[in-house]
């Protein structure tokens, strides 16, 4: 965009922290906010402080664009269910005695590692103020609540004596959650 | 007025600049300074991640084009939005007609 060098720097700013899409909107909009100021009879370099003065500080509008991420909107109800489909899971558990199960030693370790990973990275989207990592972390926290409640779901279906229905409800629970990520995950991703 | 003091009305002062017809995101914003008296006092970068996720809630829809060589972001109601903006119009005389009625005496209207 032609312009002082101001302008420039300004761009170069939220090009760090917002994708290309949004920074080419952003360019658009200050490029008229500066051509506007130029029609009202200010020199070039007034005319690009006052713009960039109205648009606000490239942290502010980075934040702004941050907090109104698809990828932030996702975590957050991700977090708001995962109490729900967990104390599901639990009753679950408890109700089909899942400790008498033939499970690997190991399994409720990896398992556990898995919730922490994916709580971890739900917590970065929900709570992170750049951008990228925002809409990162929410993809893999997508990806990661997918693939730990099919994994869980299909395990438990194969391996429980009796489809008792409290196992039946959580099986379901974490198959709607399930869908709503792998439906989130590309949205998620670009922000 | 201040972007703190906007909180919860930004969303249909929005989609109120969008209802004449489509506005790329500057425009938006000369639209509201206009019908506001110049009382809005937003950074103008601000209204961008707003017009973003009424997009996404499917209230807007926006569109690329190329005006001058450079890419513009133009943004339109949608038949949601429309609904919508309707709404809180009606939310909004039923809440200052309440908040009227309280602070300055007299009766308050039944709502519609």
């Amino acid at each position: 965009m032609p312009g002082p060098r101001l302008i420039g720097d300004y761009l170069a700013q939220l090009s760090a922290e917002l994708p290309a899409r949004i920074v080419d909107e952003l360019a658009d909009g200050l490029d008229e906010t500066y051509r506007c100021y130029l029609g009202q009879g200010l020199d070039q370099d007034a005319a690009a402080r006052a713009a960039v003065a109205e648009f606000g500080e490239p942290r502010v509008v980075a934040a702004a664009f941050t907090g109104a991420s698809s990828g932030r909107r996702t975590a957050r109800r991700l977090l708001a269910a995962g109490p729900v489909v967990g104390l599901c899971w639990a009753i679950a558990l408890i109700t089909a005695r899942a400790w008498q199960w033939p499970v690997p030693l190991m399994a409720p370790v990896v398992l556990g590692v898995a919730l922490i990973t994916v709580i971890g990275l739900l917590a970065a989207a929900a709570l992170g103020r750049q951008y990228r990592l925002v809409c990162r972390a929410a993809a893999a926290a997508c990806a990661g609540t997918a693939i730990l409640d099919m994994t869980v779901a299909s395990t438990v279906l194969a391996i429980a004596p009796a489809l008792m229905w409290p196992v039946a409800v959580a099986v379901a629970l974490s198959a709607g959650r399930s869908g709503f990520a792998v439906r989130s995950f590309s949205r998620a991703l670009l922000g | 007025m201040r972007a703190e003091e906007l909180k919860g009305h930004l969303d249909a002062l929005l989609l109120a600049a969008l209802e004449d017809g489509p506005r790329h995101g500057y425009a938006v914003m000369e639209a509201l300074r206009q019908s506001t008296g110049g009382r809005l006092d937003l950074p103008t970068g601000t209204i961008y991640p707003a017009l973003h996720r009424l997009e996404t809630a499917g209230l807007i829809k926006g569109s690329w084009s190329v005006v001058a060589g450079r890419r513009r972001r133009q943004y339109q109601l949608t038949p949601a939005g429309a609904g919508a903006l309707s709404g809180k119009r009606a939310d909004w005389r039923d809440f200052a007609a309440m908040m009227t009625a309280a602070l300055e005496g007299g009766p308050c209207p039944d709502p519609a």
